[in-house]
């Protein structure tokens, strides 16, 4: 059986029910609240990763650059209005990652090393292009992204529904089976006729999308953006995907398990914060869990091919 | 009579609910040769696996000269002097062959001693016939056979007194195997005990004293070959009488299909032209690296260093655009079943529609009702069990794997030519029969296929036209049969 690791994640759960239970105030409307807001931006870039790692691509190492680039067109395109500046953030995003994916799909150049190198060359181009200084809104249009309806920021209502989309997207069509087969061997599906440079760019291009879309609420919950801003928001993504239990080889995993995944990773946050402890124990366990994970699968993996 | 080499008695093992071995009893002396015959999943792997030490059993004892031996490791296995070499060679290509014979030794030291090993596989290369082979060369330089007959020496260095060869020709030329059985031969008279297992069932006459045959995990007849026949063997296998396939005539229409001109891959194919009619089966006979195999994948646009033109049904076809090809109705079925074939942890059914998900989907939506009738539909043809379609497609037997790939292209009218490589490589007899109907019957819907093989039986039996190739090269084409001999004469000596 080659299942995406679930153990993983069942014992991550089990371990955070029982901080949870033993902490004050974690079980209060606000604080979930709380949570569902601290992942909901990290969830959005993160569903848009795992289409790359499910298309055989390991990880894109250009997430935090792509959407602040995103963040930038979007705050200085506001002056055309909210709607029109957000497809501009969005088409730029899928239009960038999009490119990486056809490298990576045509030539079968390493996705990890092509995305270092496209991290830098977005940071550089986005100085050039605004200037070294924060960019700072251009129209009003960013202050509905920060909006709370019924109590819920609408970042925490779009990283649902993109979720819910991705998911139909992956499970139900022609494009989402086809990205898991290549992602899967990649040999077999060249030989099989299926239109591999496509498939992987298009996986790219899904995942710059939401790339964007993230950077558009970046920015706005900033109200600007700088080369800065990025912080540690690749490594967040990357971890959610691997938390959730998508496999790193390809092939297996899943939108709503990198949901999950990003919403385990802002409730141990959460957890830790509530209990006073600061970014050292934070980070420290999200390194663990990844490392926690990614051996689970890989043993998994080698098990189902002995 | 002293003890036997031997012993297994009351040989038990279960999966789950699927007991794989029942009570199975084994004895066998040494200097004796035993071919293991049965079906995929008959219970083979299982034995074998038993005695590597893979697979610890549910019950029964295992006896080595008298003495019980316990194989929890195949650690445990090498040093109570049991070898199994694997179909799929553990050589490391690149250390010589001395450093590969003294790999691994679980006797070995902390220190090489690069002479003593040197003189020591002399030795041991002297007794698998390898004389005149230099311990320095590099293994990766050696042919497929040449590598087994290492493999042997390497087993004999580490004091095997059982050796295990798992399908060991499978991969091998005519002349390579005759050097390996010569080897099998020397070391059994030397007094080790050989355990032969494979599908080729005219090997396992030439080559075994005594056969045994298991079935459902039991044997079901052991017997000295020299009371036997094929016919007899494949009975026992299969526990039915198997009905020969009737002869076909050529139902060709006459209708050129395609047309291939002067096909080339570097040094490995030159100049290939030939014009296939529709309703024929075409058997490419060669050898491994006769050339046979860069046809068809240059065909199906999987080799990007090939040159040439070919035409489909008039429309020209891309040597390095798979895609396209498949578009124009070329079916691929590799011989590189686990790399180039299946989605191995994907399940049967996913793996059935993935050449076809245009006929199960609506504007680029798949639906699920629609994916699993046609699924259904093409398992029931290509004869792999219907319930076994949420399988992980790598737990089947590799027969029911080959028919899944298959299955691929049936039941699609836009399919006009079907290129099959190697069609029944690692495949038991019974699964052999009814991928060979699958293909006739392909033709017979007036496509043509074509497919390459190393087995002469293969291309006696399935092919209407056999193109015997040598070396890159056409030898001869044969539209009415062709005799076993003539074709041996064209793949070993063919005027390349």
């Amino acid at each position: 059986m080659r299942r995406p690791t679930t153990i993983p994640l069942v014992l991550a759960l089990a371990a955070l029910i029982v901080l949870a239970a033993t902490t004050d105030r974690f079980f209060t409307w606000d604080n979930v609240k709380a949570i569902l807001s601290s992942a909901s931006l990290v969830g959005i870039v993160a569903l848009g990763l795992t289409f790359v790692t499910l298309a055989g691509s390991m990880v894109s190492l250009a997430v935090g650059p792509s959407a602040v680039l995103a963040a930038m067109v979007f705050l200085s395109a506001l002056n055309a209005g909210l709607l029109p500046a957000l497809l501009l953030a969005i088409a730029a995003g899928a239009a960038i990652a999009a490119l990486q994916g056809a490298l990576v799909g045509l030539w079968n150049v390493n996705p990890v090393i092509l995305t270092i190198g496209a991290g830098f060359l977005i940071v550089g181009f986005a100085e050039k292009a605004y200037g070294e200084a924060t960019v700072r809104p251009e129209g009003g249009g960013f202050a509905t992204l920060n909006s709370v309806p019924l109590g819920i920021p609408v970042a925490v209502y779009v990283m649902i529904g993109v979720a819910l989309a991705f998911q139909y997207l992956l499970t139900r069509t022609v494009l989402g089976r086809q990205i898991l087969l290549v992602g899967e061997s990649r040999e077999a599906a060249r030989a099989a006729g299926i239109p591999v440079a496509r498939v992987v760019t298009a996986a790219f291009a899904l995942a710059g999308a939401a790339y964007a879309l993230g950077g558009a609420f970046l920015g706005s919950f900033n109200m600007g953006a700088s080369t800065y801003l990025e912080g540690t928001l690749t490594f967040d993504a990357i971890a959610a995907v691997l938390i959730g239990g998508t496999s790193i080889a390809g092939g297996h995993g899943s939108p709503l398990r990198t949901l999950g995944g990003a919403l385990a990773v802002a409730a141990i946050t959460d957890l830790l914060l509530l209990r006073g402890l600061g970014t050292g124990p934070q980070i420290l366990l999200k390194g663990l869990l990844v490392v926690t994970v990614v051996i689970a699968t890989q043993r998994r993996l080698n098990g189902a091919q002995a | 009579m002293s003890a036997p080499r031997l012993e297994m008695s009351g040989i038990t093992r279960s999966f789950g609910a699927v007991k794989a071995v029942r009570d199975v009893s084994l004895r066998l002396g040494p200097g004796e040769i035993l071919g293991l015959c049965g079906h995929n999943g008959a219970g083979k792997s299982t034995l074998i696996h038993v005695l590597a030490g893979l697979v610890a059993p549910d019950a029964g004892a295992i006896r080595l000269d008298g003495e019980p031996v316990v194989l929890h490791t195949p650690r445990d296995a090498q040093r109570a002097g049991i070898a199994w070499v694997d179909q799929e060679l553990s050589l490391v290509p690149a250390l010589s062959i001395a450093e590969n014979v003294a790999l691994g030794r679980v006797d070995a030291g902390l220190l090489r001693h690069p002479r003593r090993e040197r003189a020591d596989t002399r030795e041991l290369l002297a007794k698998v016939g390898l004389d005149a082979r230099d311990p320095d060369e590099l293994v990766g330089g050696l042919d497929l056979g040449t590598r087994q007959l290492v493999e042997i020496a390497r087993a004999l260095g580490r004091g095997a007194r059982l050796l295990i060869l798992d399908e060991p020709t499978a991969t091998l030329t005519d002349f390579e195997i005759e050097r390996v059985f010569a080897a099998v031969r020397r070391v059994a008279r030397d007094g080790c005990a050989v355990i032969f297992v494979s599908h080729r069932l005219g090997e396992v006459l030439e080559l075994c004293h005594r056969v045994t045959v298991v079935r459902d995990g039991r044997v079901v007849a052991e017997r000295p070959v020299a009371e036997l026949s094929a016919a007899q063997l494949v009975e026992a296998m299969l526990g039915e009488q198997l009905e020969p396939a009737p002869p076909r005539g050529p139902n060709a229409t006459g209708e050129r299909l395609l047309r291939v001109r002067d096909l080339s891959v570097g040094t490995r194919l030159r100049g290939f032209t030939f014009d296939f009619d529709a309703g024929r089966v075409y058997g490419l006979a060669g050898q491994v690296g006769a050339g046979t195999s860069e046809v068809l994948h240059a065909l199906a646009g999987l080799l990007p260093a090939a040159t040439g033109s070919a035409e489909l049904a008039g429309r020209p076809l891309g040597l390095r655009h798979p895609v396209r090809n498949r578009g124009r109705g070329l079916g691929f079925v590799t011989n590189d079943r686990k790399g180039e074939g299946l989605f191995l942890g994907r399940s049967v059914a996913e793996n059935l529609t993935a050449t076809q998900l245009d006929v199960v989907a609506r504007a680029g939506q798949l639906i699920p009702r629609r994916e699993r009738r046609h699924a259904t539909a093409l398992a029931v043809h290509a004869g792999v069990a219907a319930d076994r379609l949420d399988a992980p497609v790598g737990v089947l037997s590799g027969g029911n794997q080959q028919k899944t790939l298959v299955g691929r292209y049936l039941l699609r009218d836009d399919i006009k030519a079907l290129l099959v490589d190697e069609p029944t490589r690692g495949v038991d007899i019974g699964g052999r029969a009814a991928i060979h109907e699958l293909l006739r019957a392909a033709a017979d819907e007036n496509r043509a296929v074509i497919f390459a093989s190393s087995d002469l039986d293969e291309l006696l039996e399935l092919a209407t036209t056999v193109i015997t190739m040598r070396a890159g090269r056409i030898v001869g084409v044969y539209p009415d049969g062709v005799s076993r001999q003539t074709m041996l004469t064209d793949l070993t000596h063919g005027r390349a």
